[in-house]
């Protein structure tokens, strides 16, 4: 089927949304808003939107560019670089080849899923950020910031599920 | 809808997941040498970094600022409706300051004559530069912010960043229109300070929590919860007195200083720039925070001589 290039320039644009929204979110995540206590659990906003789009459009989520967003978010908080990268790819890996298992199921079992995978990204990172510092980190923060995390995952994925059905398609 | 992988055709497939896989690989053993390259300060990784940061830093500065207007028609609302209770305690207070004026004017004349005595050398003058919060990195492993000024506002490298509470943090990272923070509350922050009130030299130490701790303290040292900690201007990093915070807990082997700084408001940061090079300079093999007068080490420091 030939498309016009107003219905080609559309798709792609509808195709890019993912990982441009992520890449969104990457910067968010850096951005004050003078909420007490936030800047000391910002959700790792990131990895929801690795988990949803590796759970339902995988083919919208190159992991190459996934992993330009994670060395873009190192950047911009000053985590050591590659290390945001390098667990967003542990949850892309991750969900990707257990995506069967959340497809088609009630919502809470893909929130079941979120749970475990973060889990294992978060303590990469922790070991990650300890072996770089040379020294164990405080755990306190980093389960703060996961639980934080997982807790919010379906307010953030009932944004994904709107923006999947409304916009991409 | 969802694409199901098995919608691609059957020849395509292995080749194709066969290539994603090692795509995969790759991509882990890139982040692993990125993290590895970036511990190893090169400084083209360093250059890197700071032209990405650079690039980003005006969207930061247009996102951040919505947010903050947003956070300050809270604050607004908020204030209206603590305003009576406010006037109430600011009457109180003002009555407090202007006690504290008088006896400020009278050590102010105090000093003065006693420094026409001495021949003290004064202290420099201070540059300001006054920049916004742009990004305010939180998150499990790092506590800085970048601010919207850079080498091109003449921000070095090791600049204190103070606000009208106390210490912030210093600068570790300069771009041409960006500057990272460091804050006193992140692990890889070790500020030289004192104890306000004994002299007490120690080193305020970051571990990622909001209550830095208080470590290196001298053997008979007392330390009172309630105690104010300054820096103390030993290694040359940054100037002598700046507020930092007091002493809340003591625990075992646990000293936790919460700062005066509110980190929620963190909007605009002041660095002062008091021409120290922020760099320690090699003391002849002595130890670094010896103890020592206040008086004595810091005209050592003024003069330019190193602790005998």
């Amino acid at each position: 089927m030939r498309m016009t290039a107003t219905q080609r320039v559309d798709l792609w644009l509808r195709q890019a949304t993912p990982i441009a929204l992520t890449l969104l979110l990457a910067i968010l995540s850096a951005v004050p808003i003078g909420v007490p206590g936030y800047t000391a659990v910002v959700p790792a906003y990131t990895a929801m939107a690795a988990f949803y789009w590796a759970v339902f459009r995988p083919d919208l989520q190159p992991p190459f560019a996934l992993f330009l967003v994670g060395v873009l978010q190192d950047i911009l908080v000053a985590t050591p670089l590659g290390m945001t990268a390098l667990s967003l790819m542990v949850v892309h890996g991750l969900a990707v080849s257990q995506r069967r298992a959340f497809l088609g199921k009630p919502f809470v079992l893909a929130w079941f899923g979120f749970v475990l995978i973060q889990a294992l990204a978060s303590f990469v990172a922790w070991i990650l950020a300890s072996v770089l510092a040379l020294r164990p980190m405080a755990p306190e923060p980093a389960v703060f910031q996961y639980l934080v995390t997982v807790t919010m995952f379906p307010v953030v994925a009932w944004v994904f599920v709107r923006i999947h059905r409304y916009v991409v398609r | 809808m969802a694409r199901r992988p098995g919608s691609f055709t059957s020849v395509a497939q292995p080749v194709r997941s066969f290539w994603s896989r090692f795509a995969f690989a790759l991509l882990l053993a890139g982040a692993f040498a990125l993290m590895l390259l970036g511990k190893a300060d090169i400084l083209l990784v360093e250059r890197f970094r700071t032209g990405v940061a650079d690039v980003l830093a005006p969207v930061l500065e247009v996102l951040s600022r919505p947010a903050a207007s947003v956070s300050d028609t809270v604050a607004a609302v908020r204030r209206l409706r603590d305003l009576r209770a406010e006037n109430e305690r600011l009457r109180i207070d003002n009555g407090r300051l202007e006690r504290w004026q008088h006896v400020a004017r009278r050590l102010e004349a105090e000093n003065k004559a006693l420094r026409a005595l001495t021949n003290f050398v004064p202290e420099p003058n201070v540059a300001f530069i006054t920049a916004r919060v742009i990004a305010d990195a939180g998150g499990a492993f790092v506590r800085s912010a970048m601010i919207n000024a850079g080498a091109h506002q003449g921000v070095r490298r090791g600049l204190a960043a103070v606000t009208g509470d106390g210490l912030v943090g210093g600068v570790v990272e300069v771009g041409e229109r960006h500057a990272r923070i460091l804050l006193i509350t992140d692990l890889n922050s070790q500020i030289p300070v004192a104890v306000e009130r004994t002299r007490d030299p120690a080193v305020l130490a970051g571990d990622n929590t909001r209550l830095p701790r208080l470590v290196y303290l001298p053997q008979n040292a007392q330390v009172l919860p309630g105690d104010r900690i300054v820096t103390s201007g030993h290694g040359g990093v940054f100037p002598p007195g700046l507020p930092i915070g007091v002493v809340t807990s003591i625990d075992e082997g646990a000293i936790k200083v919460m700062p005066y700084v509110d980190w929620n408001r963190l909007e605009y940061v002041r660095l002062l720039d008091y021409g120290l090079d922020g760099v320690v300079k090699p003391s002849g093999g002595n130890p670094q925070f010896s103890v020592m007068g206040p008086e004595r080490s810091d005209q050592d420091r003024l003069l330019g001589l190193g602790p005998r």
